[in-house]
């Protein structure tokens, strides 16, 4: 396009503006092919260290996982365990978004702030192995097991994000309310929850970001279906280039999820909102 | 305001009065959650076994949990004689902290070397940028099994898990680091032809201390939790192999005893290591607005990620040459 707009008039833009316009369009050609570069390298090194470095078993390179990839869709595995996963990550970041959402909007009262603090603290600290551990231990491979890990490692996000933007709550608009003896409710209705709501979505993709990678975790100790268990089996099997095939289909597919959708929907949400788009 | 004012006029009128207010005061909240937090434990675990009673031999009390603790901490002093097959809780966290320390290491000499590269150049930032970001939402658990099965048991899985778990983080906070110089300064030093060794230690290491405290912290605390999962699936001892080592012995009570160590242990990281640095590093410099964003949000360095992205995006569609922000 930049191309045949600059054809069409040769020397009539200022030559300033030219040259700024030349040096840009070299700049992003500069990137594109740098970028191409660091894909070539990358990728090539994973080839090169297949059967080289280590031996195939160990390392399959890009273009054997991309056929086991086709493999695994032709024996029609993959649609059965993305549901069972993504239907666990649904109900348990679901639940883990709505406590998370309650504990940061009631940590607007001080006492209860001090009295959930630690355990947020211990949420957003505490290694996702230990919740995976205990809760296989105690519920076998009941579903229950993977929505409590996932509500105990996600919803503290949910509840860092709720605070900070009960930090950054107007303050005159709460007070005008309690001044005009507009109840707790309804202030919260009305200018607590519509306030937060850009925060609650960032609540929910952090938190979506680690709701996912936490289930996968539990369903390598505690369960019969889904990728997690499929990673497992792979890696008893010892088919490293099936667990890969399996890992990078749904990383793709959470990416896809946490970067593209969401982004997309949170853009399309709060468009009315000029200064949270912006920001 | 209204806070001060009930603090003003609220107490100092007879021991009631300072029993309610103390009763009212967010430390007093603080100490009252462990309590709550056993009163819940034991009430769900009677529903759980009026429900299904055969879970009586699975559910820990907490007393059982405090037996197996102390059990751990205690064991070298009590005989001397440890079980062939295991080590006690001061020896695993130490051989796993070693660990964790080889890893963190290299991750921030590459990390930062990298970071660096990719803040002074685009190309050096076009030609990584897709890979970071790829590593970096890559989970734990993914390495932790690929290079238990590539490289078997020992110190190798779990030492790249850390290195590979650790280094985006780095890179991306150097890189913002290195972006976020204040770059008047270097010209104000430039034209007074300050030596450039007295640039590097006045101007861009005080300046990129924050991110790189940043960095150091997220590193470690992200590799921390690469490490223990890598540990269960690659090592043959540490804090993650000895987890799951009760966990294979159906020892609930051990585990959840266990899982303890590892929250008393990220407790104290966080509250007697890195709170105090963190006071110290910022001392100087008390509003950095982008990084007080990040630091809020421990253990979501997406947020610097997100930060980055979307000075990249901003930065893409009129391909202004030099970012400054202010």
């Amino acid at each position: 396009m930049a191309t045949t707009v600059e054809q069409e008039r040769p020397e009539a833009a200022s030559t300033e503006e030219a040259l700024l316009r030349q040096r840009l369009r070299r700049e992003r050609i500069n990137k594109l092919v740098f970028r191409f570069l660091g894909y070539v390298f990358f990728l090539g090194i994973w080839e090169f260290a297949s059967g080289r470095i280590l031996e195939e078993a160990l390392i399959p390179g890009p273009t054997r996982v991309a056929q086991t990839i086709g493999d695994i869709w032709g024996r029609g595995d993959v649609p059965d365990a993305f549901r069972a996963t993504l239907l666990r990550i649904f109900v348990g970041f679901t639940i883990s978004f709505l406590i998370g959402a309650i504990i940061g909007i009631i940590s607007q009262n001080r006492w209860l702030e001090g009295f959930f603090k630690d355990a947020v603290l211990v949420s957003l600290t505490a290694p996702g192995l230990i919740w995976a551990l205990i809760t296989a231990i105690v519920f076998g491979n009941r579903e229950i097991g993977p929505i409590i890990a996932i509500v105990l490692t996600t919803f503290a996000l949910v509840t860092v994000n709720v605070s900070e933007g009960i930090r950054a709550l107007p303050k005159d608009l709460v007070d005008m309310g309690k001044a005009f003896d507009v109840g707790l409710l309804r202030r919260n209705r009305h200018i607590v929850i519509p306030h937060l709501a850009p925060y609650l979505f960032t609540g929910l993709r952090f938190g979506f970001s680690i709701a996912w990678k936490v289930t996968v975790l539990t369903e390598v100790f505690s369960s019969s279906r889904g990728i997690g268990f499929e990673m497992r089996l792979a890696t008893q099997l010892f088919q490293t280039d099936e667990f890969l095939a399996w890992v990078l289909m749904f990383f793709f597919f959470a990416l896809f999820l946490e970067k593209v959708v969401l982004q997309a929907f949170e853009r399309r949400f709060f468009r009315w909102r000029q200064e949270v788009a912006a920001a | 305001m209204a806070n001060v004012a009930r603090k003003l006029s609220a107490p100092r009128r007879g021991v009631g009065n300072a029993f309610w207010s103390f009763m009212k005061s967010p430390g007093f909240a603080r100490m009252l959650f462990p309590v709550a937090v056993i009163l819940f434990w034991l009430g769900a675990m009677n529903v759980i076994i009026s429900i299904w009673p055969f879970m009586a031999e699975v559910l820990p009390t907490p007393l059982e949990v405090w037996g197996a603790m102390w059990d751990e901490l205690i064991d070298p002093f009590v005989d001397g004689i440890q079980a062939a097959t295991r080590a006690n809780v001061y020896a695993t966290f130490g051989r796993s902290l070693i660990r964790l320390g080889a890893g963190f290491a290299i991750a921030m000499v590459l990390g930062t070397i990298i970071g660096l590269a990719m803040g002074l150049s685009k190309s050096v930032d076009a030609f990584f940028h897709d890979w970071v970001m790829a590593i970096l939402a890559m989970p734990a658990l993914a390495w932790a099994l690929f290079l238990s099965l590539a490289f078997g048991f020992g110190h190798t899985g779990p030492i790249l898990t850390v290195i590979l778990t650790g280094i985006p983080f780095v890179i991306v906070n150097i890189r913002e680091g290195v972006r976020n110089t204040p770059r008047e300064l270097f010209d104000m030093a430039r034209s007074y032809q300050v030596p450039q060794q007295r640039i590097t230690r006045h101007v861009l290491v005080p300046s990129l201390m924050p991110f790189m405290f940043a960095a150091v912290r997220y590193a470690f605390s992200i590799g921390w939790k690469g490490l223990v999962i890598a540990e269960v699936f690659g090592g043959q001892d540490g804090a993650g192999w000895t987890i799951k080592f009760w966990y294979d012995a159906h020892r609930a009570h051990a585990v959840v005893g266990y899982a303890f160590f590892f929250i008393l242990f990220a407790i104290v990281l966080e509250k007697i290591v890195f709170d105090p640095i963190q006071r110290r590093v910022f001392k100087w410099r008390p509003q950095i607005t982008n990084l007080q964003l990040v630091e809020k949000m421990f253990d979501e360095p997406r947020l610097a990620l997100d930060m980055a992205t979307v000075a990249d995006a901003s930065a893409q569609p009129d391909g202004e040459g030099d970012r400054i922000d202010g």
